[in-house]
C-alpha cells in the first residue's frame, strides 16, 4: 500500500520527476519554469491517483505549484 | 504438390503499422515471428495524420523516435476545425497549454509510403523475418484453433508456416478475419465514403497551426487538408455514400465540385494545382464506413487494425487504432508464450481495451457529428443523435460490444456528450485567440477524457518506460508488465 500524502512526500515526488533535489524549489514556484511539462504531469497525477488521491491531470494543470496542488490533495483529505 | 512447411511462433499477415508494431515487440522478446505482406514496400496507403500516442508511446517502445524525428515529417500540434457553429476554425489542440510543453503535445503528418516503411524495415532489423510480395492464400484451423497459414512466396512457390498464432493485421479489403468466424458489423450512422487527391501550392493555417489537419464540414459531408510537405496537401471530400454513383463518373470533377461548395478548402487551393503524375497522381475513393467484427480473437488468432474495426476518418484514429492494437495482441501473446497467462484471460484484456476504445472513439465521433448543424443537409440530418432510432442503438451496442443499459438511457448520454462537447468548443472560441489556445474545457468534458485516457498512459509508458505506473483499465484486469510488451496480474 502507498503511503497516505504528506507535504513532504508531495514535494518528494514532485523532486523526483523533475530530478531535482528537495528544497530547490519553493511551494509557490510555477513548475514549468522547473522543467515540468506534460508526461511528468500525467505521471505525478497517476501516482497520487494510486494513493487514493483524485487529483486530475487538468485540475493539476491549471495552477502548477506545489502549494495549488497541496491545497487540492490536502482539502481533499479532510474530507 | 505439397508445400514447403516451416514452423514460427507466430506469423502476422500485413506489414502495415499494425503488423510491424505487434511483430516488433514479439520479436524483442526473443520470439520466432514471421511477417508476410502481399506488396512489396514503399506502397502507397491513405491515413496520414497521425496521434501523439503512435509518436510518442509506440514509437518510443518500437525504438523508432530519432528515425521518425529525421525523416522531418510535417509536425503537427493538432486538427483545426470548420466545424459546428463558428464560422471560425477552431483548434482541439494535443497540449492542454502552450506553456505546458512535452512530447504529448505534437504528432506528425506522414506520408504512408515513408512512416510504413521506416516501421517495416524497422521489424526487420529487430528480428521479424520479413517476406514482401507473399500473398497468403488459406488460414489454416481446426476445430480447436488456427494453426498457421499457407501463402505464395515471390518465385509463386506455395509455402505452409505453422504456428501457435496468427495475427491479421491485413487490412479492410482481406478475407483472412472471415477465420475469426466472428462477422462484420456495419455503423448505419456512418456509412460514409472517401474521394481524395493531392495539391501542390495550397495555403497553409498561420503559423503555429501550419502543420495542423484541417477539417471543414460543407453541406454535403467534410473535407480533410492535411499538408504533408511545405507545398503537398491531402485533400479528401467525405460524403455519404449515397452519392457514390456521382463517383462512378468523372473524379476530377466531383472532387473539384465539392472543393468549390467548401468555403475555406476552396479558399485555400485557389493558386494550387492538382498533382496528375506518379503515386500522388491518382484520384482514389475508399469506403470509410465505421465498423467493427464481432468478435476479435479466437484460439490462436487475433486481428489488429482495419482487419478487426474502423471508425471514421474524422479523429486521425486509423494508425492509433492499428498500432494501439499491435500493442495490445504483442502483450497478450507474449504472456501466452511465456506461460504467464492462460490465452483465454490474456485476450479477454486484449478484446476488453480494444473495444473500449473503439467506443469512447465511437461516442466522441457520434457527439462530433451532431455538433454540425445544416438545414438543408441530408447528411448532417441523418448523423444527429436525436435521429437515432431503436434500430440503430441495438446496432450501436452490438458495435461496441457494450452491455445495454436501455435505448433511452443511451440516446440521453448521447445527447449529453454532444451539449457538453458544443459548450466545451464554445468556451474554446477561435483558433489564435488566447482561449483557443486552452484545452481545459474541450479535455474536460466527459468524452474527451475518456478518449485520453489510455492514450496517455501508452505515452507516458513509451517516456517513462518501467517507472510507469498504471492501474488496472478493466474490472478485474490485467496492468503493463514493467517493460510494457506483456500483461501481469496487478499488485493487490
Amino acid at each position: 500500500m502507498t503511503a497516505p500524502l504528506s507535504l513532504d512526500r508531495l514535494r518528494g515526488d514532485v523532486a523526483e520527476v523533475l530530478a531535482e533535489e528537495p528544497g530547490s524549489f519553493a511551494d509557490d514556484d510555477n513548475l514549468i519554469d522547473r522543467g515540468l511539462d506534460s508526461i511528468r504531469l500525467m505521471s505525478l497525477a497517476t501516482r497520487w491517483r494510486e494513493a487514493g488521491y483524485e487529483a486530475g491531470y487538468l485540475e493539476l494543470a491549471q495552477e502548477p505549484t506545489v502549494k495549488a496542488w497541496w491545497n487540492l490533495l490536502g482539502s481533499e483529505e479532510s474530507k | 504438390m505439397s508445400p514447403v512447411v516451416e514452423n514460427a511462433d507466430v506469423v502476422v499477415v500485413g506489414g502495415g503499422p499494425g503488423g510491424s508494431t505487434v511483430s516488433t515487440l514479439l520479436a524483442k522478446r526473443g520470439h520466432r515471428v514471421v511477417l508476410l505482406e502481399k506488396e512489396t514496400f514503399p506502397r502507397y496507403q491513405i491515413g496520414e495524420s497521425l496521434l501523439p500516442s503512435t509518436v510518442h508511446g509506440i514509437g518510443r517502445l518500437l525504438g523508432v523516435t530519432e528515425e521518425l524525428e529525421n525523416a522531418k515529417f510535417m509536425v503537427k500540434r493538432g486538427g483545426s476545425f470548420r466545424w459546428g457553429t463558428n464560422p471560425v476554425p477552431w483548434n482541439f489542440l494535443f497540449a492542454v497549454a502552450p506553456e505546458l510543453s512535452g512530447p504529448t503535445s505534437y504528432a506528425y503528418q506522414v506520408e504512408r509510403m515513408k512512416f510504413d516503411e521506416i516501421l517495416l524495415r524497422n521489424a526487420a532489423r529487430n528480428g521479424v523475418d520479413v517476406r514482401e510480395n507473399s500473398a497468403v492464400t488459406t488460414v489454416l484451423d481446426d476445430d480447436e484453433r488456427v494453426r498457421g497459414v499457407r501463402y505464395t512466396d515471390p518465385e509463386g512457390v506455395e509455402r505452409e508456416i505453422q504456428a501457435t498464432f496468427v495475427v491479421d493485421a491485413s487490412g479492410n479489403r482481406s478475407r483472412v478475419h472471415q477465420h475469426v468466424r466472428g462477422e462484420r458489423i456495419y455503423s448505419d450512422f456512418f456509412k460514409n465514403i472517401a474521394l481524395f487527391g493531392y495539391f501542390e501550392g495550397g495555403k497553409r493555417l498561420p503559423a503555429p497551426d501550419s502543420g495542423n489537419i484541417l477539417c471543414a464540414a460543407f453541406d454535403e459531408g467534410w473535407m480533410w487538408y492535411i499538408p504533408l510537405s511545405e507545398t503537398l496537401t491531402s485533400v479528401g471530400a467525405v460524403i455519404s455514400r449515397e452519392h457514390a454513383a456521382k463517383l462512378q463518373g468523372d473524379q476530377e470533377e466531383a472532387l473539384l465540385g465539392f472543393v468549390a461548395r467548401c468555403a475555406i478548402v476552396k479558399d485555400f487551393l485557389s493558386d494550387a494545382t492538382r498533382v496528375r503524375e506518379g503515386t500522388y497522381g491518382e484520384l482514389r475513393t475508399r469506403k470509410d464506413y465505421s465498423y467493427t467484427n464481432s468478435s476479435f480473437h479466437r484460439p490462436g488468432m487475433v486481428l489488429v487494425g482495419d482487419a478487426a474495426c474502423f471508425i471514421d476518418p474524422v479523429f486521425s484514429t486509423g494508425v492509433h487504432l492499428s498500432t494501439y492494437a499491435g500493442l495490445l495482441a504483442a502483450r497478450s501473446i507474449n504472456s501466452v508464450l511465456a506461460g504467464d497467462i492462460a490465452e483465454d484471460r490474456a485476450f479477454e484484456e486484449f478484446e476488453g481495451r480494444y473495444r473500449r476504445e473503439y467506443r469512447v472513439f465511437y461516442e466522441f465521433l457520434s457527439a462530433f457529428y451532431d455538433m454540425q448543424s445544416n438545414e438543408d443537409s441530408y447528411f448532417w440530418k441523418a448523423r444527429k443523435v436525436t435521429n437515432l432510432n431503436a434500430t440503430d442503438m441495438e446496432a450501436f451496442v452490438t458495435l461496441v460490444g457494450g452491455v445495454h443499459s436501455g435505448e433511452q438511457a443511451l440516446t440521453q448520454s448521447f445527447q449529453e456528450s454532444s451539449g457538453a462537447l458544443a459548450d466545451a468548443v464554445e468556451r474554446t472560441g477561435s483558433m489564435q485567440t488566447e482561449s483557443g489556445e486552452r484545452m481545459h474545457h474541450l479535455f474536460g468534458t466527459p468524452v474527451v477524457r475518456e478518449v485520453m485516457t489510455e492514450m496517455n498512459n501508452i505515452q507516458v509508458r513509451g517516456v517513462q518506460g518501467a517507472e510507469a505506473v498504471e492501474a488496472p483499465l478493466l474490472e478485474n484486469g490485467l496492468v503493463p508488465a514493467a517493460d510494457g510488451l506483456s500483461w501481469t496480474e496487478p499488485k493487490k
